[in-house]
């Protein structure tokens, strides 16, 4: 079975800003998180995965088809939601989806009505009308009513209310039950897929830092407290440490790799709790590989 | 299937899910060649992710306390009574090790920890008459 997607040394270059080479791909069937600070590339690297942005070089392709700007029949297979809302403004929301449904021979009328009621979208309003949010809304509609195999999510939710929001999750939910599609997701908002998401690419400086399994970073990474009477910690798996006197608190990328070296060192009162996949990220995003230490 | 799942826990999804499955199988709430919703069903009804399903899932094959068939979906296993007793017993050695230890620790002695379990068993016994 092909890859939903796959980029293959993929560079983009701006005056003040390079982004890749970048190899990432991703199964069927499977959630990817993006996550990277702003003026990472994570919307050039969307962009180019949805035919906006021409790469200077490398091989990006869309389950299993070359991406190629003259030939945009894989654009059938993908919905891209992005930062820019682009509607016919003095149309209807519906007038608009209708004209873009002409274009896709899978489109439903019936999942776009549906949806739109599900989301409260007032489909009568003209677009230069619509408030942000319901922009946003518009916009997801125009995105998933063609039955994308490959959903490309940049920021879907800015400017939805939490039930809206709520609604996209449980639309997306659904959409993955059959197998068949991908969701290739960025957010700042990590809440937002840390329970949707299979697993997180972090992007800095155009370039991937860390590609994992969600779980697996979940599991892996944790706050450990302790009583040694010595100060100095390197250990590898240790992101950052601080310490009161003999009380200790490290943060660890690596839990049994950690709790190995410090039986070795025979600590005392050993407590340890899990962090949420939104502490992980700023620690990875502060520079996982360098250790911090505080001394406090 | 109704699961109790929460991200306000020290214990990942991952485990909850095993847990209380493990929990309805031991209890015969679910009973033998009961069929266990699809890894996808799951992560929808959930919203979880499939891997974590898909991981949980595997936990519980690795125990014996479901089974496969191929194309079918996954099962309830069938248990003998002795069987789930001995389970149970494991789990609850796992699980009371910890909170054990550390009242060990604060200084409590076996005839306190003792005392004190069946003291909880006594108001558990009293309440789910109460309930009756």
């Amino acid at each position: 079975m092909s890859k939903a997607f796959e980029f293959k040394n993929l560079i983009k270059t701006y005056p003040d800003f390079k982004l890749g080479p970048l190899n990432l791909d991703l199964a069927p069937g499977m959630v990817l998180g993006f996550v990277g600070p702003n003026g990472s590339g994570k919307s050039t690297t969307m962009h180019c995965l949805a035919g906006l942005v021409r790469p200077d070089s490398g091989k990006s392709e869309i389950l299993g088809r070359e991406i190629d700007l003259n030939d945009p029949a894989w654009k059938f297979d993908i919905g891209y939601v992005g930062d820019l809302h682009v509607f016919y403004e003095a149309w209807s929301g519906e007038k608009n989806l209708q004209f873009l449904a002409q274009f896709y021979p899978r489109w439903s009328h019936e999942f776009a009505a549906k949806l739109a009621k599900r989301l409260d979208l007032p489909l009568k309003k003209k677009a230069k009308e619509l408030s942000t949010g319901n922009r946003a809304k518009l916009a997801i509609i125009a995105a998933l009513a063609h039955a994308p195999k490959l959903l490309i999510l940049d920021e879907p939710t800015a400017g939805l209310d939490p039930v809206a929001r709520a609604e996209f999750q449980d639309v997306l939910f659904e959409m993955m039950a059959d197998g068949e599609r991908a969701i290739f997701y960025s957010t700042h908002i990590l809440p937002e897929i840390s329970r949707l998401a299979d697993e997180l690419a972090f992007l800095q400086n155009g370039q991937i830092v860390l590609r994992t399994g969600k779980d697996d970073l979940t599991e892996k990474w944790r706050k450990i407290t302790f009583r040694l009477s010595r100060n100095n910690l390197k250990f590898e798996s240790v992101v950052s440490h601080q310490h009161e006197g003999n009380d200790h608190q490290v943060i660890s990328s690596d839990f049994e790799a950690t709790m190995r070296q410090l039986h070795e060192l025979g600590v005392e009162n050993v407590q340890h709790s899990r962090l949420s996949v939104d502490e992980i990220a700023v620690q990875i995003l502060k520079g996982a590989n360098h250790v911090a230490t505080h001394e406090s | 299937m109704l699961l109790n799942l929460t991200d306000l826990s020290s214990e990942s999804l991952q485990s909850q899910i095993i847990r209380q499955i493990r929990a309805k199988i031991l209890s015969g709430e679910l009973a033998a060649e009961t069929d266990l919703p699809s890894i996808r069903e799951f992560a929808r009804d959930h919203h979880v992710s499939v891997i974590t399903v898909q991981r949980a899932y595997e936990a519980l094959l690795r125990e014996g306390l479901i089974h496969s068939r191929r194309g079918k979906g996954f099962f309830v296993s069938e248990l003998r009574e002795n069987e789930k007793h001995k389970m149970a017993k494991q789990r609850l050695r796992e699980t009371i090790a910890p909170p054990l230890m550390a009242a060990a620790e604060e200084g409590l002695s076996s005839k306190d920890i003792i005392e004190t379990v069946n003291l909880i068993l006594r108001q558990k016994g009293k309440k789910a008459e109460q309930e009756k």
